[in-house]
């Protein structure tokens, strides 16, 4: 597939938030969620990307062609913000058509297309109205169709949905979705919410301190998250060190960890130390040894539960390491755990990823920050349990 | 009981400074026989002072927006070493007494090279009306700058970045978005600086002269009167209530533009 968006080393220094050699490729037709922590540099990139900042180096792309020096309004990108960022001095109708009146060629049809694109978001009986007198979820579709109506090579969305109740957000993941498969749209979409990258996304691409540390569908992002920075930003708090003691007929790769043995269905060489990571949410939790079925059961003692929304987020210290559980509110309760207790944390083989792995050293310095990542075609290649 | 105390303090003490304030530009309005108001409004003298002041003040907050909204934009949108070093120096003015200020400008335009370049080019400043327009200009565009700035300043760049990413170059996404964003602003601005155009005395005294039916405005006519043992309370009533005029629409206007 062609390459429609790419960004090549991109350094900006804003003080505060910069970016420090930032690479992406965004496929034409793709839809890629940026995420990454605060201060990463996201929103920095889209900027650069609409021509807002001016890199000192490194290039942006579109279709290959390199826009760097381009004004924004040569770039022929759609943008939408977070706070809508509608005209307050113009009507709906006036707001959507304001980026055709400056289109030669298409003005002639502008109330056509205007109602068009309107009825397309929604808000066609809207389109006389003031923009002060909108519910957050009516101007973010005005915004989206002032975006789209133009026919943007790349459509760019900063954290478009943040201010938004979760209904309206929910509302507004269905019309995008449709919206991109309908009008083939390339976007690329500065997020904090897990759900969007799950609803939306073809790519995903992790930003951290500037620059972009991994790429990939989310499947395989969320199942396969490296290096260690990513696989905590994305909520797999479980990552381990440990060495790599066999690797059996079955495919599975036995790992030691302090006194404990876990399998993994991801592989790695035998006397490698290697940096694991399994999803709180794929743990199991009992009070006694679960279906063999599950290979790694990691007896532990329960040093906290904590309701988080849904969830019960359950901490056990098994020997020499802690794992962290998320089970839901009555699963919880069924097994009716209290701090103190005794009990199993179990999960399949292919749940425990390994995310990096090193020759075992035998100076004493070693640091699981000297830890390579493995490579991504060897973990994406292999079948799991 | 302490807490009531220093309610009741702090009332007192408002009330007190703002019944002084009422009382001394009520005294003005009504001491006055009113037949006298009317005469003095129709004498040559105080028609050719309305007159004169009108016309130089509309010119003078003609260009005073122009600068104000140049300043103000390239304040409020750009950043670049020694900007705040421009912020302090446009702001200067405002803290300056007028007389200091007109002294400034006497200087500045009665001394070469810039006297020889006007007289060359065959305009007159000092003591002139072109030098109370100008003496106007100096003195009031410091405040419209601030307010213009601060209006700017309101508006988030993002509606430009929008406005650009549709196809608009930057004087386009200024004219078509930021100015109409900001024209509260920019109104507030123009009523702040037309009433300090108005009230403008001691640098179109300085620079301009005072010269009766030539360069005199209404604050001129204020002084040349008391200074004849004349109380001429038309051009004080005038001043005052251009100056409540501009305040209030100010407040109206401006309300959510914080300096």
């Amino acid at each position: 597939m062609t390459v429609l968006l790419e960004v090549r080393n991109l350094h900006v220094d804003l003080g505060e938030f910069s970016l420090r050699g930032a690479d992406l490729a965004v496929a034409e037709g793709d839809y890629c969620c940026l995420i990454g922590d605060s201060g990463a540099g996201k929103s920095v990139l889209l900027e650069t990307v609409v021509g807002s900042f001016r890199p000192h180096k490194g290039k942006v792309l579109l279709h290959g062609r390199d826009v760097t020096d381009w004004p924004p309004e040569r770039r022929n990108l759609g943008i939408v913000y977070q706070d809508f960022m509608l005209f307050p001095h113009l009507n709906v109708f006036d707001n959507i058509a304001f980026g055709l009146r400056r289109q030669k060629g298409r003005r002639t049809a502008l109330k056509s297309e205007v109602h068009a694109i309107a009825a397309r978001v929604g808000i066609e009986h809207l389109l006389h109205r003031d923009i002060k007198t909108l519910s957050g979820g009516e101007q973010q579709r005005a915004a989206l169709a002032r975006a789209l109506i133009t026919r943007p090579k790349v459509l760019l969305l900063d954290e478009a949905f943040s201010a938004l109740d979760v209904a309206s957000r929910e509302r507004m993941r269905r019309l995008l979705r449709e919206l991109v498969k309908d009008l083939h749209v390339t976007a690329l979409h500065v997020t904090h919410d897990m759900e969007d990258v799950w609803a939306l996304a073809d790519q995903v691409a992790v930003l951290h301190d500037g620059q972009i540390l991994q790429t990939g569908s989310p499947e395989h992002i969320f199942s396969c998250p490296h290096p260690e920075f990513v696989a905590e930003f994305l909520g797999g708090r479980n990552v381990l060190q440990g060495s790599v003691l066999d690797c059996d007929a079955s495919g599975l790769t036995h790992i030691g960890i302090e006194q404990t043995r876990l399998y993994s269905a991801d592989p790695a060489p035998v006397g490698h130390r290697v940096q694991l990571s399994v999803r709180p949410e794929e743990l199991a939790v009992a009070q006694k040894q679960l279906p063999i079925t599950l290979r790694n059961q990691i007896p532990v003692r329960i040093q906290g539960l904590e309701r988080r929304g849904p969830l019960v987020w359950i901490t056990g210290k098994a020997a020499g390491f802690s794992l962290e559980a998320a089970v839901t509110v009555s699963g919880a309760r069924e097994q009716k755990l209290k701090v103190g207790d005794e009990a199993v944390f179990a999960f399949s083989a292919s749940s425990l990823r390994i995310i990096a792995s090193e020759r075992r050293r035998r100076a004493p310095s070693d640091s699981p920050d000297t830890l390579s990542p493995i490579p991504v075609a060897a973990v994406e290649g292999f079948a799991g349990d | 009981m302490g807490n009531r105390i220093f309610k009741a303090g702090l009332a007192g003490i408002t009330v007190l400074f703002v019944g002084m304030l009422v009382w001394a530009m009520l005294s003005l309005i009504f001491m006055p026989r009113w037949s006298e108001v009317v005469d003095s409004t129709l004498s040559a003298e105080m028609l050719y002072s309305i007159r004169l002041s009108l016309t130089t003040s509309a010119v003078s907050v003609a260009v005073v927006m122009i600068l104000a909204v140049s300043i103000g934009y390239v304040l409020a949108r750009f950043r670049f070493p020694g900007h705040q070093l421009l912020r302090t120096v446009v702001d200067l003015p405002m803290a300056f007494p007028e007389l200091v200020l007109g002294l400034c400008l006497l200087l500045l335009f009665g001394h070469e090279p810039l006297a020889g370049w006007l007289k060359q080019a065959g305009i007159d400043i000092v003591f002139s009306k072109t030098g109370i327009a100008i003496a106007q200009i100096f003195t009031a565009a410091p405040y419209a700058t601030r307010v213009v700035y601060a209006a700017f300043r309101s508006i988030s760049p993002r509606y430009e970045m929008v406005a650009r990413s549709l196809g608009c170059g930057q004087w386009t996404a200024f004219w078509r978005v930021t100015l109409p964003m900001a024209k509260g602003g920019l109104f507030a601005g123009a009523v702040i600086a037309f009433a300090r155009c108005m009230g403008c005395f001691g640098t179109v005294l300085i620079l301009a002269g005072g010269t009766r039916m030539f360069t005199e405005t209404l604050p001129i006519t204020l002084y040349l009167n008391i200074s004849y043992g004349n109380l001429a309370m038309t051009s004080g009533i005038l001043l005052i209530l251009i100056s409540l005029a501009a305040i209030v629409t100010f407040e109206v206007l401006n309300h959510e533009v914080v300096l």
